[in-house]
């Protein structure tokens, strides 16, 4: 369905889904408006408490010809571009809650809509977590997280999300609802299907509940930062770590401006990068890796190294995550980009960020050769800004993403697409697991 | 078959590196299962692009096709049901890139697993995927299995270990799924390539991760007369919060086997060995290993003793790694089964898997991977005796039920290729099926590529339909409307 096409959707619609499915959507315009997505206010939003619940909705406005945004707790919608029109939200809060835990197996079955925040406070009580720190960590639901494949500094040792989830329920626009992958820790058994719905933004499909590999708490955690003057060395100083035996949890990057925004932390000296690895284990273990990190740190010339202890870690990890995700900053003032290169050339990329025509801040997962990039939208031109950046940044295997933008903005930018991209497949994906075009059509990179 | 395709693969890789001599065929008819198909002709490309026009003329000629590594893997994934044209990765053996600094390597999908961390060792990393049979196995055959391994525990399986890969699309295009970075924006095809057991398109280039080496090891061997106390040690162990890099668990039978093959040092009269490795550095390994001894005595383990140096240690793996060689000393063929259950469901699955060997009257050895409740069921028996092989595919689909009803996989790392792809209807419901089909359509339309593999026939699970080399009998009768050339 090309996009911009307003279709226009039967109001009495209403009273059969509440019929069918047992649930009654809301069509009332100020029950809507709650739940705009950049300022468009859908036709009529509907919350499925199940799987079957949100896949006989489905079917029917897939039907009607309705576009579907999926909604969890909000918090991704202001990635460009905005959508044009929004006939449907599926409001994923009331699919919610923990379904099967079996501390033992390492594995976790938990519903779309659960805020990660619910899902660590259940697994911390059994000395658990699931090792993913993405921003908005307070609001953001499992399903959004996945669908916005939302990674923070701990994918240096325990991978992605996407790295995470084991199997997955999903309600297509068929009005189907599938399984795919398994609910143990490792499967060969048909197609990987769950990754395709990991950072896909609800374009294939409703996430309903999903499986997921959980993680041991270290015993013990503490965390060695220090600042570098150059961030080359900082890099340097990260590869270092990451080739080493030592085998921290997490490694995070800062300009000056974005580490003086981390609340724990007393500023000392002069403005510098400030690199920040944070380290688990056992107690005798946790020590000797953060030894080994000083002394590396030593190594690179590092000023001012400081180890925090378990209180100042935790929120000084918190807000790390926040200042790379944005959303420590409110997303009507900054264009949120991600750039994704080799880890040996984060220190151009952050380099070049530092030489845009606005006011920009840093914040970079090196190892993973991530670096978020946030470009002061008051600015006169950040429009500019941002085409700069991606001008900067180009170059084989390198990526630029858009995670947030103000409204005007997010109206007018488009998600670079990569060369290279196979995006005749990426379209013949979407066409095979949502013919109708239900999805959010027009929402990923290339119009899909 | 179209006439031409053969001079038209041969003008691809020219006359040294295509074949369809009978002698030359009967070698590409078989991998490590037990299904045999007869190829139409095999080929040999040098690069990408030899692979995208030898598909290319495939496709235009409507003649079947699939990749095959080096031949070890167990569900039939590689064999030419329907008389297939072969691509064998032999000549893509190359690594093209070792990048230390970025702890990544750029390698051609016929290179050999052990050949990445041997090309590594020197500069402390690994690349970690280890499967049983990593000293011949190729990547490329890995990455079409997603193979798992002795490591998997803590370290994931092989689509945690690859950044991108280069394809050959089933309609003979060339694409890059993933690259040498993080995150590519859009769909992870990647991650769904991954595991599709060369129904999706065919790997030409492979970006894999380099891990470091880490520190200290420690391999503990502990000795139970009990089997349900080794499996309950399992679940202990990762209850307490470690994580074990490699976790495995041998019975009686198995570890006499073994014993007999390769003298490990296994004590022949226990019920069950586990084999707990720990690492990380000094400190924390040591630290481990004590906790590890205490869970594993707690769990009524008679004997916990561990590898005194690296001669030993690598006795105890060498041991493990012999575990399917062994069984063939014990019997004249064996059945290697390979299914997972949530690694709590242990003890009662393995007495199941005990339940069913004596109702089929068949010797059944475990060897497997514990820790990842992966288990592997080496299930003995005579092919030349009537209806032997029969009985073992009945048992082994016994089996899998059980781990199914555990909440568990028909398949943990040899996939479903043709030997199961009649039990997936065990673990997915039509809904779940219908999925994968529209996805692969999505992929490969004219289903030339790898065709007639993981999805179910008429057939149902543990009945058997063994394909004899002589006679092909493809799922699809399409595939067998034509004689070989």
């Amino acid at each position: 369905m090309p996009r911009g096409e307003l279709r226009t959707l039967n109001l009495p619609i209403a009273d059969e889904l509440a019929g069918r499915s047992g649930i009654r959507p809301r069509v009332r315009p100020d029950e809507c408006a709650k739940y705009a997505i950049a300022d468009e206010v859908p036709k009529l939003v509907f919350s499925p408490r199940t799987a079957s619940e949100a896949a006989k909705t489905i079917s029917l406005l897939a039907h009607e010809g309705a576009s579907i945004v999926i909604r969890g707790a909000g918090t991704k919608q202001s990635r460009p571009p905005a959508p044009v029109g929004v006939d449907a939200v599926l409001d994923t809060a009331r699919c919610m809650g923990v379904m099967e835990y079996e501390p033992a197996d390492l594995t976790v079955t938990v519903a779309a809509g659960t805020p990660l925040a619910d899902l660590q406070a259940a697994l911390r009580l059994r000395r658990q977590f699931l090792p993913v720190d993405p921003p908005f960590a307070a609001e953001a639901t499992i399903g959004g997280l996945l669908s916005a494949r939302s990674a923070g500094a701990l994918r240096q040792h325990y991978g992605s999300p996407r790295d995470q989830v084991l199997g997955m329920r999903v309600c297509l626009s068929d009005g189907s609802v599938a399984f795919t992958g398994a609910k143990v820790v490792k499967s060969v058994a048909g197609y990987d299907i769950a990754k395709l719905f990991v950072g896909a933004y609800g374009t294939l499909g409703f996430i309903a509940e999903v499986t997921l590999k959980v993680a041991p708490l270290p015993a013990e955690q503490l965390t060695v930062l220090a600042t570098i003057a150059r961030v080359e060395d900082a890099c340097a100083c990260a590869s270092s770590i990451a080739s080493s035996a030592l085998f921290p949890m997490a490694t995070a990057l800062l300009d000056a401006g974005s580490g003086s925004l981390v609340r724990t932390l007393v500023p000392s000296g002069a403005p510098a990068w400030m690199l920040a690895v944070r380290c688990g284990g056992s107690p005798a273990g946790v020590r000797a890796i953060a030894d080994g990190v000083t002394r590396l740190f030593r190594t690179a010339g590092a000023q001012a190294i400081e180890m925090l202890d378990v209180d100042r870690h935790a929120s000084a990890w918190s807000d790390i995550a926040e200042l790379a995700g944005g959303s420590a900053h409110p997303s009507q003032r900054w264009l949120v980009c991600k750039i994704a290169c080799l880890p040996t050339e984060v220190a151009s990329i952050c380099t070049a960020a530092g030489a845009l025509p606005a006011a920009a801040h840093v914040v970079a997962h090196p190892t993973a050769g991530v670096v978020f990039v946030h470009i002061d939208a008051r600015d006169e031109h950040p429009r500019r800004a941002a085409l700069e950046l991606e001008r900067s940044c180009s170059g084989p295997h390198r990526t630029v993403e858009y995670l947030a933008a103000p409204l005007e903005l997010c109206r007018e930018l488009r998600q670079p697409l990569p060369s290279g991209a196979p995006l005749l497949l990426a379209r013949r994906v979407k066409a095979a697991l949502d013919p109708s075009g239900t999805f959010d059509p027009g929402r990923l990179a290339g119009g899909i | 078959m179209k006439a031409g395709l053969f001079e038209r693969l041969v003008g691809v890789v020219g006359s040294d590196h295509a074949t369809m001599r009978a002698g030359d065929l009967a070698n590409y008819q078989y991998d490590g299962s037990a299904d045999r198909a007869t190829p139409r002709a095999v080929v040999m490309p040098a690069s990408t692009a030899e692979v995208a026009a030898v598909v290319r003329a495939c496709v235009e000629c409507d003649c079947p096709f699939v990749a095959r590594g080096a031949g070890t893997g167990l569900s039939g994934g590689a064999v030419p049901e329907g008389g297939a044209v072969v691509i064998s990765m032999a000549r893509m053996c190359n690594i093209l890139e070792i990048d230390p600094d970025n702890r990544l390597a750029v390698v051609e999908p016929g290179v050999v697993n052990a050949h990445i961390t041997n090309a590594v060792k020197h500069l402390g990393l690994q690349f970690v995927p280890d499967p049983s049979s990593q000293a011949v196995c190729t990547i490329g055959g890995n990455i079409a299995e997603n193979s798992g391994g002795l490591h998997c525990l803590a370290y994931g399986v092989t689509s945690h270990h690859v950044l991108g890969c280069e394809i050959v699309t089933p309609q003979g295009d060339i694409a890059w799924l993933g690259g040498k970075t993080a995150d590519a924006p859009g769909y992870d095809l990647l991650g769904v390539f991954i595991g599709s057991e060369g129904t999706l398109g065919i790997a030409t280039k492979v970006v894999v991760k380099l891990t470091p080496v880490r520190q200290a090891t420690r391999t503990l061997l502990a000795v139970y007369d009990d089997l349900a106390a080794a499996s309950l040690t399992v679940s202990e162990i990762v209850a307490a919060g470690i994580i074990p890099a490699a976790l495995e668990m041998m019975d009686r039978l198995s570890v006499q086997a073994i014993e007999e093959f390769v003298h490990a040092g296994f004590p022949t009269d226990a019920a069950a060995v586990l084999i707990i490795e720990v690492e990380g550095l000094p400190e924390s390994a040591l630290e481990a290993a004590v906790a590890v001894r205490d869970l594993c005595a707690r769990c009524g383990a008679r004997e916990v003793r561990e590898a005194r140096d690296t001669a030993e240690r690598e006795r105890i793996w060498l041991g493990r790694k012999s575990a399917f060689g062994a069984m063939g000393r014990l019997s004249k063929s064996y059945y290697v089964a390979d299914g997972v259950i949530p690694r709590t469901k242990l003890p009662e699955v393995l007495a199941a898997v005990e339940r069913i060997g004596a109702e089929y009257d068949l010797r059944i050895a475990n060897v497997f991977h514990a820790g990842d409740g992966n288990l592997h069921p080496l299930i003995a028996f005579d092919d030349r005796k009537e209806g032997d092989y029969d009985k073992t595919v009945a048992a082994a689909a016994d089996i899998l039920r059980h781990c199914v009803k555990a909440g568990g996989s028909i398949s943990g790392e040899h996939g479903i290729g043709i030997e199961k792809r009649d039990c997936m209807t065990l673990q997915y419901g039509d809904a779940d099926l219908r999925l994968m089909a529209n996805l692969k359509a999505a992929f490969n339309p004219a289903a030339l590529c790898n065709p007639a593999k993981i999805f179910p026939t008429k057939r149902t699970c543990g009945e058997s339909g063994r394909l004899q080399a002589a006679v092909p009998q493809a799922a699809d009768a399409r595939l067998v409307s034509e004689p070989a050339f």
